[in-house]
């Protein structure tokens, strides 16, 4: 494979077609950590002519427009089960969820984005950021995860570390879905007063866990349980309610922003310790740990070694890791300097990498301009040709939009090696060939990409059916980005 | 030119399936006594919730919101989670047991690091490549087949080993058998190794099986049963993290997961037929909960659970427990149910069951752990 094919493996989405294939191919992957990022995608797949344009801003609310849907859908919710309204009716269901439910069209974003963005290093940092905070539709989290991904990661990839922790930390998605919502302080009011009349109120330390251990410092820290009780302290007051009025939250948190709600009634008093740093009372709180755990030791040892895998290759090296670490302590975290440490070593390593199915799944679509999801237009249509990007996903076996655990997708090889995974290869690239209708042959992708001898020898040997020769292209080891590629 | 069976098979909600152990062909001699079943119970299940020890005097003081008030009664101090109807007549019938006060020797309440270790059981979290149940199927000899799109760690320890989860992927035409064994031809390692996979796979007939967790175990249990079949299989279930609302009765967001547990285990029976009485099917979940509830009426991750055992292997229904007690001074670091069973002797005793592997090999090979205590006599004479 020519090297602007390979770094676009490893980094990025591959060339799409109308994309000139850039001389100096690290400068270029440089250059795309500041490319800018419209959603792009296509209002329609049926009628197969559709141009690339920005999505359109309709179907990209803010929070607190995907809030009050939210609010809507729930109040439509509670009719159809008094019967009130026709809301009971089939077609009523039907209608509350597509106008005022978001995850299906996020997921189509996300999809297109993937396909047919320019931006393809950027995208793949933001899925990889993505997965590391991960935020599963589960808690009535679906109108917001969509959210955090756009504005908690994309639009903080120039930034620095320390400031997409906090974002993400502090976004509704998060406070949702590892339960921060309900967290109040021991020694708080709010926890004094529900005890005072009966009830349970207290902390919860599921996010301050996994602050720590997933998003941060990770066990190598040996934090004690302590720790994690005082970085749920410090948390504790964060929180969101989607279908609280805007006249209620400006009383309890003075604001009117979902994104910025800190409750002081539920927060605990006193300055806490966390792993030997003393954080101050109040809001400011969780910008002081969010900035320790940002730049500590092991947050840096264990996210170089994390990217390193996920970028470089199968097995870094200890050179490619302390590469990224030295970046990011140079750069004080500055995310800029971390990504182009890992392109650098990425673009140096000679070694594969193995692709996420979905990452193969977009690659493979942009090298033979298929036509794979279906357009804006179409989010919740049938059709029996295309299937529905929900179904495909699951198939994959992976999703950003599915239920599932805070820990998110490895990067590490054996984690996605099976025959079965492998059959999924297979049937994906014949799907692709038969419902996507491929703009460019076998032969004319091999060209283009600089084929090696071995993928070619396979393509020949796969017979004179064009869809055989397409499957095993993209099942080479080349393309898969196996070990003898 | 021969053509793959395509096959129909509807991805599981909730819950996925693996079956493994599948005698290599024409594989007769020296075949294990019995079959082997586990249910990975992923979050953390709340071994106090579902076992809940109402003799003892400190469980309602602490845990109010958490405790059913329609627990189904066992002996004079243990009753049972109302949603285990099913289970409850099996231990009636002498077919069931329960483990209490039980956990892997694992104390940080890591979701990620304790799952690692109750399938790899190494002596450190990601020290293993391998699952504790791969290598126990290697060691006796029986090469097999998981049923999963991913091959959980808990089954790998073989190269022979494969997986089975047929996929519906619209507009993708049968496979070609010349074509996926060019393809092989073409990797090397671990590409060529699945891609070989997937050649092997060509003989698999239909099959349809609903999406439901009993559906899944029933068909599980249909194929364990069958001559040649596969000697262990495992279902995963999540959702068992429930730190806010987690409920005490039936339609709580525990109960509804621990009424999974019970229809697998009635789909296991039922798929079974005559060979439920070699059977034995176990649950593994990587910690207990916090014995008091938290303040948002849950619980958070602590140490010591409940292993719930059913069978016809098991011929005397039993609890077996060294009941550590509740109170704060009793609790592991003053927040958690102490473990007083390593729950690897439980595996181990099931493995010995089911496999017909000796104790000591097991506790060695398996485990790596020579002294681990033999538990086979509490759950089986």
């Amino acid at each position: 494979m020519n090297e602007q094919f390979r770094v676009a493996q490893k980094l990025g989405l591959m060339f799409r077609p109308e994309t000139p294939l850039p001389e100096d191919i690290k400068s270029w992957a440089i250059s795309q950590l500041n490319a800018k990022s419209p959603a792009l995608g296509i209002k329609s797949f049926k009628s197969m002519n559709s141009d690339i344009k920005e999505w359109p801003r309709e179907l990209q609310p803010n929070l607190k427009k995907r809030a009050e849907m939210w609010t809507v859908y729930r109040a439509n919710r509670k009719k159809e089960r008094e019967k009130i309204d026709g809301q009971e009716t089939e077609a009523a269901k039907r209608a509350n969820e597509h106008k005022n439910l978001m995850g299906q069209k996020d997921s189509l974003k996300f999809s297109h984005r993937n396909v047919y963005g320019q931006d393809q290093l950027k995208i793949r940092f933001m899925s990889f950021w993505a997965n590391h905070f991960t935020t599963g539709n589960i808690h009535d989290n679906q109108n917001v995860i969509g959210h955090l991904i756009d504005e908690a990661i994309l639009a903080n990839l120039n930034s620095s570390f320390s400031e997409m922790l906090y974002k993400a930390t502090s976004h509704p998605s998060m406070l949702i879905y590892l339960d921060n919502i309900w967290s109040s302080g021991e020694d708080s009011v709010e926890t004094r007063e529900q005890r005072r009349n009966g009830r349970q109120a207290g902390l919860n330390d599921n996010l301050g866990r996994e602050l720590l251990e997933l998003h941060s410092v990770s066990p190598s820290a040996k934090y004690t349980e302590t720790d994690i009780r005082n970085a749920a302290n410090v948390l504790a007051g964060w929180g969101t309610d989607l279908e609280r009025p805007l006249n209620e939250m400006r009383e309890v948190a003075n604001t009117t922003d979902h994104w910025d709600l800190y409750k002081r009634t539920w927060a605990q008093p006193g300055v806490k310790r966390v792993m030997g740093k003393t954080i101050n009372q109040g809001k400011g709180g969780l910008r002081e740990l969010t900035d320790f755990l940002a730049m500590h030791e092991h947050t840096i040892s264990y996210l170089s070694s994390k990217l390193a895998q996920h970028f470089v290759s199968d097995n870094p090296s200890q050179s490619d890791i302390s590469y990224i670490k030295n970046a990011w302590k140079k750069g004080s975290g500055n995310l800029d300097q971390i990504h182009t440490a890992v392109i650098e070593r990425a673009i140096l390593s000679k070694e594969p990498k193995f692709q996420w199915p979905m990452t193969w799944l977009f690659q493979t679509i942009r090298l033979s301009n298929a036509t794979f999801f279906m357009g804006w237009d179409e989010v919740f249509d049938y059709d029996d040709n295309l299937m529905n990007h929900r179904q495909t996903y699951e198939e994959l076996g992976q999703s950003f939009w599915h239920p599932r655990q805070p820990d998110g997708y490895s990067s590490d090889k054996n984690e996605w090696l099976s025959g079965e995974m492998f059959e999924r290869r297979i049937r994906f690239a014949d799907a692709i060939y038969r419902a996507g209708n491929p703009q460019f042959s076998s032969s004319e992708i091999m060209d283009r990409i600089g084929a090696n001898g071995a993928t070619r020898d396979l393509v020949k040997r796969a017979g004179q059916y064009e869809n055989e020769k397409f499957i095993a292209l993209m099942c080479s080891p080349e393309l898969m980005g196996l070990e003898n590629a | 030119m021969p053509n793959l069976t395509r096959r129909e098979f509807l991805k599981a909600s909730g819950a996925s399936l693996f079956l493994a152990g599948l005698p290599m062909p024409g594989y007769t001699k020296d075949k294990p006594p019995g079959t082997i079943s586990v249910i990975v119970l992923e979050g953390g299940m709340d071994g106090l919730t579902a076992v809940p020890p109402f003799g003892d005097p400190n469980l309602l003081k602490m845990r109010k919101n958490l405790v059913s008030e329609n627990y189904l009664k066992l002996n004079s101090f243990f009753g049972l989670h109302p949603s285990f109807k099913y289970f409850a007549g099996l231990m009636a019938k002498n077919n069931a047991a329960v483990i209490h006060a039980t956990n892997f020797p694992y104390t940080l309440r890591s979701h990620f690091e304790g799952q690692n270790l109750m399938q790899g059981a190494g002596l450190a979290p990601f020290s293993e490549k391998t699952g504790w149940l791969g290598r126990a199927l290697d060691l006796a000899k029986t090469p097999g087949r998981a049923m999963s799109l991913d091959m959980p760690l808990i089954l790998r320890g073989s190269n022979e080993n494969d997986n089975f989860y047929p996929a519906s992927i619209l507009k993708s035409g049968d496979l070609i058998t010349n074509l996926i064994q060019n393809i092989s031809m073409t990797h090397e390692g671990d590409g060529a190794e699945n891609f070989k996979k997937v050649q092997q796979k060509s003989t698999q007939s239909n099959v349809i099986v609903p999406r439901d967790p009993a559906s899944l175990a029933r068909y599980a249990g249909k194929v364990m049963s069958q001559e040649g079949g596969p000697l262990a299989s495992v279902i995963k279930v999540d959702q068992f993290d429930t730190h806010a609302n987690q409920g005490a009765e039936e339609n709580g967001q525990h109960g509804t997961q621990l009424a999974i547990i019970d229809d697998i285990i009635a789909g296991y029976k039922d798929g079974l037929g005559d060979a439920w009485d070699q059977s034995i099917i176990l649950t593994l979940t990587e910690f207990g909960r916090t014995v008091s509830e938290n303040g948002t009426r849950g619980s958070d991750h602590g140490y010591g659970s409940a292993g719930l055992l059913a069978g016809g292997a098991i011929t005397k229904s039993n609890i077996i427990s060294q009941w550590p007690g509740l109170s704060k001074s009793e609790q592991f670091e003053q927040r958690d149910l102490m473990s007083t069973i390593d729950y690897r002797s439980v595996c181990a005793a099931c493995i010995e069951k089911s496999l017909g592997l000796d104790h000591d090999l097991i506790a060695e090979k398996v485990f790596f752990t020579p002294k681990l205590p033999r538990l086979y006599d509490y759950i089986f004479s």
